[in-house]
């Protein structure tokens, strides 16, 4: 009997010192710079003639050999960010399946000697793309009826059905 | 008071594409005129104000409404867009237009629901003898 709030205890302390270690690598709340909100980092590379070529606005071979040794899109042109030094953004082809025009994809940072590129995340299109492509000023709104309309459409069908079971329920007890 | 927060409700569901708001929160506020009503008077006048076939007709028609909005989006591009793409609706001449006009749209379509399934709701939580009595 006294064996198992023992055990208990050093299961709640394990689980409460995993928990610390897990929450250290949570980003600042509203850091607008943390991972889920801008970008993912999918690789860097030491290479001596990258920035030379990023300058005059092309990419190296050597660049698009790692993005296609990894399996990720091709980028058909690179642009200086407007007012920072040393980032470049680089962009994607269009596709008919999945991108009506060309889409600003891949950030690439130059820190010390070596390049880092990073992939933007969905939601720095959402934010910059959302009101020239649905016309509405509110983000929410185009998100959830917009963007998002299968699942608004099912959130609705779930109050119907809440409603539907209570009247089967409540008004006529379980029968049909 | 009950006008007001009816009025304050359509505000708020006219105006989710520009402010604040959305047709959850905005019929939320609506069925909570209607259960204010039913605190303050009684539970049979509250349903003469809002019958219960008039109830029944209201919860689906939001529903119809929102999937009606996404077929008829397939239905006038000849099968072109899929479902829910609003840029397609014949409602003004831009694709954006439009696409802000389908939301509008879809959001009063869950207004709506929203609207009468709290009144259901709170209509049979409320009613457990009173209902019988209506009934007989």
């Amino acid at each position: 009997m006294k064996r198992l709030p023992t055990m208990a205890f050093i299961l709640i302390g394990l689980l409460g010192a995993l928990l610390i270690y897990v929450a250290e690598d949570i980003p600042e709340f509203g850091d607008p710079n943390s991972p889920p909100i801008k970008y993912v980092k999918l690789f860097s590379i030491y290479a001596e003639k990258v920035e030379d070529f990023l300058k005059e606005d092309v990419i190296p071979k050597s660049l698009i050999d790692q993005f296609m040794k990894r399996g990720f899109p091709r980028p058909s042109r690179v642009e200086k960010v407007d007012g920072k030094e040393g980032e470049w953004n680089a962009f994607i082809p269009k596709e008919e399946m999945h991108y009506s025009k060309e889409e600003k994809y891949y950030l690439i940072k130059k820190e010390g000697n070596k390049f880092e590129v990073f992939r933007y995340a969905f939601v720095v299109r959402w934010i910059e793309k959302g009101e020239e492509e649905t016309g509405v000023p509110n983000m929410v709104t185009y998100g959830l009826a917009d963007y998002r309309g299968y699942d608004t459409l099912g959130e609705t069908v779930v109050i119907f059905t809440a409603g539907i079971s209570v009247i089967l329920l409540l008004r006529r007890r379980g029968k049909l | 008071m009950i006008p007001f927060i009816q009025l304050f409700s359509l505000y708020v569901i006219i105006h989710g594409t520009s402010g604040p708001g959305g047709g959850f929160q905005g019929g939320v506020v609506f069925g909570a005129s209607f259960i204010l009503y039913i605190v303050a008077f009684d539970i049979f006048r509250g349903r003469e104000r809002l019958p219960e076939s008039v109830n029944m007709v209201l919860s689906s028609l939001g529903l119809y409404i929102y999937a009606g909005i996404g077929l008829l989006c397939i239905i006038i591009s000849f099968g072109v867009a899929q479902y829910l793409n609003y840029g397609f609706l014949p409602f003004t001449t831009h694709f954006q237009e439009n696409r802000a006009s389908g939301i509008d749209l879809v959001e009063i379509g869950i207004g709506i629901t929203v609207i009468a399934i709290m009144a259901s709701i709170f209509f049979d939580l409320v009613g457990g003898e009173e209902n019988k009595k209506v009934r007989e």
